[in-house]
């Protein structure tokens, strides 16, 4: 469970960064690089899945995501969020934000472009697409098609807090929320999609 | 940032919520079978939790695209490197234009450097496969540890414990690297 350890106890996330030698490492050679992306490729593509619902618009933000990262790492500077003039956090969720606004942009792109014919080929995957036919009877959960609907601040709570079980002080840091905000985000999310259910008849 | 929660009615119901959360993923953690109680919530909502944390699973990347963006991420990295980049920053070609085309890591005359699949930072093998997290796992969109395939468990397998040493990424960097002090520096 990554980033438990990070989260402090006055609700700040504290510079004891796990991936502290891995970002010094690519910070001096870009190379090095490599070790993160490996460790968090699968979180971030997944983050990516679960916001825009389709595997080839996840592939092509997850690109830009460590592009960017790789670029920008060496701005990057470890600390807690709520230092004086200090913006910096964990790598980790310095990663995600960069994602979430990746994500953001991407949307935005999607909505300008018609997107109706990709939902198509998604809701219906041909006999020899095992990989998509797998995917969609995944979504075709009512519980990720709960998730789904809700709104997008709520949505990634729930993802982050649920798929990349991380602290609440990690989500806050990535939503630039308070954790106590996020704590209430999580508990209304958890009730709609509770709700959802119950009016869908799934529950069980 | 702060860790109060004064934020209208929901408040101590949102900590109780949270309270609750922090013991199922970590009871998923200890690997402990049972749920915690959660006595405190309402059962809906505990049920609901329960769920979620059963059916949002994560989603992995094909192993093709993980190669591919590998290679495009060290060939960024070992172009024009701190190209007079100012204050001690690394300039990373190839970053992130939307539009910029795909780029490969090549040798000099052009072939592509073969991507060593066998090598992986050892704690990137108990994160991805078959570590702590026992939960199921979407590879590409194939499901892993529910639905399984004898070849994408061998393969798997292969990839985990076959290769080199070297880390591809770096493999890579120095290949191209060393090919490019071969070239003439007009090249940039």
């Amino acid at each position: 469970m990554g980033g438990r350890g990070v989260a402090g106890t006055a609700g700040r996330i504290v510079a004891l960064d796990p991936d502290r030698s891995l970002v010094r490492a690519a910070q001096a050679d870009p190379a090095a690089f490599d070790a993160l992306y490996r460790k968090y490729l699968a979180q971030i593509y997944s983050f990516a899945h679960h916001e825009l619902r389709d595997h080839h618009e996840a592939e092509d933000v997850t690109e830009r995501i460590f592009l960017f990262a790789l670029e920008a790492l060496p701005r990057f500077r470890e600390g807690a969020p709520d230092e004086p003039g200090g913006e910096a956090s964990t790598f980790r969720v310095w990663l995600f934000r960069i994602a979430r606004n990746a994500i953001s942009n991407h949307r935005r792109g999607l909505r300008r472009r018609p997107v109706a014919p990709l939902e198509a080929a998604g809701a219906a995957p041909s006999a020899d697409d095992v990989e998509g036919g797998v995917v969609a009877r995944a979504e075709a959960s009512a519980a990720w098609a709960a998730v789904a609907r809700l709104p997008a601040d709520r949505r990634q709570a729930v993802v982050l807090r649920f798929v990349e079980e991380m602290s609440t002080a990690e989500i806050a840091g990535i939503l630039g929320r308070s954790e106590g905000a996020v704590r209430v985000l999580l508990h209304r999310a958890l009730r709609a999609v509770a709700r959802d259910l119950v009016g869908s008849g799934v529950t069980r | 940032m702060t860790a109060g929660w004064p934020l209208g009615a929901d408040g101590p119901e949102a900590l109780a919520t949270d309270r609750y959360l922090d013991a199922l993923l970590a009871a998923d953690e200890r690997r402990a079978d049972d749920a915690p109680a959660g006595l405190s919530l309402d059962p809906a909502m505990r049920s609901t939790a329960l769920r979620l944390r059963a059916e949002l699973v994560r989603v992995h990347p094909s192993f093709r695209f993980e190669d591919r963006l590998a290679r495009r991420l060290a060939a960024a990295a070992s172009l024009p490197e701190a190209a007079a980049a100012p204050a001690g920053e690394t300039r990373v070609a190839g970053a992130p234009t939307p539009d910029l085309p795909a780029a490969a890591a090549a040798r000099p005359d052009g072939t592509l450097i073969p991507f060593d699949r066998g090598a992986r930072a050892p704690q990137d093998r108990d994160v991805r496969f078959g570590g702590p997290d026992r939960r199921p796992l979407l590879v590409g969109g194939a499901v892993t540890s529910a639905a399984l395939s004898l070849a994408g468990a061998a393969f798997i397998a292969w990839r985990l414990t076959h290769g080199s040493s070297v880390d591809p990424m770096s493999r890579a960097v120095r290949l191209v690297r060393g090919g490019r002090e071969l070239l003439p520096r007009a090249v940039s």
